[in-house]
């Protein structure tokens, strides 16, 4: 019952969030815009009565409220307007270009985490060891590293000096993806071994570190002690019993770190020419296809939304001593 | 209630501070943080005194993307030339026919005057300036001088420089006063017009840049080169630049003077200083040196303000409780359900390029987790004994806040801000990067810009990829360090096991 009524809640609070980057989105671009959607479309030697029609014709002669009811009701639907650029709706061209950002982020994601939290185990496993002081070391780093920084050196080095890996891109642009199918897999995963080794490298530390906090702070719990005292075996204590314990802050970690890797794509796929969401998102304002921004912008807030929302019902399933239904 | 009297304080404030110095002096990676800022804060502090370049303005130093010129300690690298820039000094000849006459003018220099006492025949003169080049063939050379003429009657005359090497018969016309026309990529040149109006007066400044002339070796015949310097520099030994000056007199009373003034031969290194070079020209030292006077205000302006409004909305929000705290942790909320870099980019693309924009976007999207930390920790802090007994004893509430609240949470909240730096340094730098960073500043981050979109990886320049992104990595570690340190000396739960 409590765990349904603290669902609601989230539910109803992320909505919440939604509606104001909505409406900060509205403000942005409608209220203040910094352009004339009629002079962004046609071409400018239209005739100002020919404009003015445009106007009426797309409803941007109406109030401000009407527009905004309007522009609320259609994000309900998804509608996000249409880019400047292709004149496509900005829905599918956000979909034609999600599964390569998805392929790029997820697979670095799962090998980040596959080489971060076994590597801060074991550093946690033997704390003032030496595998302890290099993590601690390389997670330190990870902070003071610009991961766009660590992106460009593998370029330069594996791709420019080397020349082991293609420069950019995800397959080559004389490829046609649909002719041989085993060949376009081949050269994807070539192009996507720089991106996802470097990803790797920009980021395994602080998953290291954390997870490397997080369980050394279980172990100096009394229950450790306790268990040490009735003889329990080290190996089970590290996994059975503090592993256990940093499970939750983990998992929800993870969960809220998702929307940040998707976001900080932009830069990623800006020094790969990735051909994803981010570097979309970038090319759209260097171009000035502000619905596009604007759509871009909401489904990041969509993405953050959801990862608070799901970080908050794994913390509430996975930590028996949450009390749900009470405030943070 | 009891006030400590202010001189009893500062000599607990004095103890606590001292004995923080005492436990972080212990501490191996804060004093390496502390040596690596304080290197960067000199750096940042006598920047026009380490490096006589302007980051930006200074282009054309040397070859565009020249090595740094410590490479010449490696045998392969020993001769490449550095770039060097010489006065020319004209060797006049003996003529019947020609007066030459050197003077020192302050504003001109050495001038020579040529002038023509004939009586009607025509005349060829050459003027010499004889140097030696020892290097492998630079890339690019430019030769700059004025020149006037004066008291022209019934005279055509012009002016012809070319480059030749002793024992080789060929030479580069570099340039000629007859030839209108500036585009010496024209593959036809124009004919040689007999009497040139050129207006007296005025000294004219004649550029040449090696880059922008078509060599002819014999002044029809085109020899199809790509880089004028490096075939007319091809070998060592002894160069000669010679201006020809012809006279053409029309009639016996005719007459006309030459100036020649002070000129410079330059030659553009294919190294160049501590750093080598970028695409432009310029010295990649400087936008170091000056780069780091951004990143470290950047850092700290942001950092600051980030501190300041954490610490504000923190305590307030922590404190007051209530309607406050709620409003204070919603507005946290939504800020941080933000897409912050998305928006970042987005607003600093809309509203301008602005440093200080972005310094403040950096900010509002940078307080809010330090004001979640702070806040928690001052709800704990209000239940402690200490405090409740300062309720208790009449404290007012602005009292209990800045005198036992506030001081209770510096600790985190200077590690905030240390931790807070580096965030900042690499938000500027990483929007720099990506082409949405103040386009006017020299910083790092724009450096690696134009790295990435001038072709330094193509050409593996590391000089010019490697020095900016180590240079905002080494920063930042001396920041994390620092701020690493404080948190292992006010977290003693953190520190390791002795």
């Amino acid at each position: 019952m409590i765990m349904k009524e603290y669902i609601a809640r989230r539910i109803i609070y992320a909505l919440g969030v939604l509606f104001i980057v909505a409406t900060l989105n509205f403000i942005i671009f409608q209220v203040i815009p910094p352009y004339d959607p009629v002079d962004m479309l046609v071409d400018p030697r239209f005739s100002p009565e020919a404009k003015a029609q445009l106007r009426k014709e797309w409803g941007l002669d109406q109030p401000l409220s009407t527009r905004y009811v309007k522009y609320i009701t259609n994000l309900f639907v998804l509608n996000l307007g249409r880019s400047f650029m292709t004149k496509e709706p900005v829905t599918y061209e956000i979909s034609r270009r999600l599964p390569s950002t998805v392929l790029l982020l997820g697979t670095s994601f799962v090998f980040t985490v596959l080489v971060g939290i076994p590597i801060g185990i074991l550093a946690a496993s033997k704390r003032g060891g030496k595998v302890d002081v290099l993590t601690i070391g390389v997670g330190l780093f990870t902070f003071a590293a610009p991961g766009f920084f660590i992106q460009l050196i593998f370029l330069l080095v594996f791709s420019n000096w080397l020349g082991w890996f293609p420069w950019g891109q995800m397959y080559p642009v004389t490829m046609n993806p649909s002719e041989d199918y085993l060949k376009f897999v081949l050269s994807v995963l070539h192009h996507l071994v720089l991106p996802v080794a470097s990803l790797v490298v920009a980021s395994f530390g602080s998953w290291a570190l954390y997870s490397r906090n997080m369980l050394i702070e279980a172990l100096t719990q009394d229950f450790i002690l306790t268990a040490r005292a009735k003889g329990v075996k080290k190996r089970v204590i590290l996994f059975g019993h503090a592993f256990k314990a940093t499970l939750p802050p983990i998992a929800t970690m993870l969960t809220m770190s998702i929307p940040g890797i998707f976001t900080g794509a932009v830069i990623t796929e800006f020094v790969f020419t990735w051909p994803g969401i981010g570097r979309w998102f970038l090319d759209s304002m260097v171009s000035r296809d502000y619905p596009a921004v604007q759509g871009m912008l909401f489904i990041y807030a969509i993405m953050i939304t959801i990862a608070n929302f799901v970080a908050d019902l794994i913390y509430g399933f996975l930590d028996p001593r949450i009390r749900v239904g009470q405030k943070r | 209630m009891r006030v400590i009297p202010s001189k009893e304080r500062r000599k607990i404030y004095s103890r606590r501070i001292k004995s923080f110095w005492a436990d972080f002096g212990r501490n191996r990676i804060g004093i390496v943080g502390i040596g690596i800022v304080l290197v960067f804060v000199f750096t940042a502090a006598l920047a026009p005194w380490l490096t006589p370049y302007h980051p930006i303005n200074d282009q054309n130093l040397a070859t565009d993307m020249a090595k740094p010129a410590w490479v010449r300690i490696f045998p392969q690298n020993r001769d490449l030339p550095i770039s060097a820039e010489q006065t020319i000094r004209w060797d006049t000849p003996h003529s019947g026919s020609i007066d030459f006459l050197v003077s020192t003018d302050e504003e001109w220099g050495e001038v020579v005057n040529a002038k023509y006492v004939g009586g009607g025949e025509r005349t060829d003169v050459y003027l010499n300036w004889g140097f030696s080049y020892s290097h492998r063939p630079p890339k690019v050379f430019n030769c700059e001088f004025r020149w006037m003429s004066s008291n022209v009657n019934d005279m055509g005359y012009s002016l012809e420089l070319f480059l030749v090497r002793k024992g080789d018969d060929r030479n580069f016309t570099l340039w000629d006063s007859s030839v209108k026309s500036h585009n010496w990529k024209r593959r036809i040149p124009l004919p040689l017009l007999t009497v040139p109006t050129l207006p007296e007066g005025w000294p004219k400044l004649v550029q040449v840049h090696s880059k922008n002339v078509n060599i002819y070796v014999d002044r029809l015949e085109f020899e199809e080169v790509q880089n004028l310097a490096e075939i007319a520099f091809s070998e060592k030994g002894d160069y000669e630049l010679k201006m020809h000056i012809k006279f053409e007199p029309e009639s016996e009373n005719a007459t006309c003077e030459i100036d020649l003034m002070r000129g410079s031969f330059q030659v553009l290194g294919t190294v160049f200083g501590v750093l080598g070079v970028d695409k432009f020209g310029a010295d990649i030292f400087s936008q170091m040196v000056y780069g780091s006077r951004i990143s470290l205000a950047i850092g700290l302006l942001a950092a600051v303000l980030v501190t300041s409004i954490g610490i504000t909305v923190g305590v307030t929000a922590g404190y007051l409780g209530g309607v406050v705290d709620e409003a204070a942790m919603r507005i946290v909320d939504v800020l941080m359900s933000l897409p912050w870099l998305p928006l970042l980019i987005a607003l600093v693309a809309l509203f301008g390029k602005n440093v200080y924009y972005i310094v403040l976007l950096i900010v509002l999207f940078g307080w809010t987790g330090l004001a979640r930390t702070i806040r928690s920790q001052v709800l704990s802090l209000r239940e402690m004994a200490f405090i409740e007994a300062a309720r208790a004893s009449g404290g007012s509430r602005p009292y209990i806040i800045f005198r036992h609240i506030v001081p209770n949470i510096l600790p985190i909240a200077f590690a905030a801000l240390v931790t807070a730096i580096p965030w900042a340094i690499l938000a500027e730098a990483g929007l720099s990067f990506i082409g949405f960073g103040d386009p006017r500043l020299p910083s790092w981050g724009r450096m690696l810009n134009y790295a990435f979109y001038w072709g330094a990886f193509k050409r593996l320049a590391w000089w010019w990829i490697l020095p900016p992104g180590l240079a905002i990595m080494a920063l930042c570690l001396g920041f994390v360090f620092i701020g690493h340190a404080i948190d292992e000396v006010v977290n003693p739960r953190l520190r390791r096991r002795r």
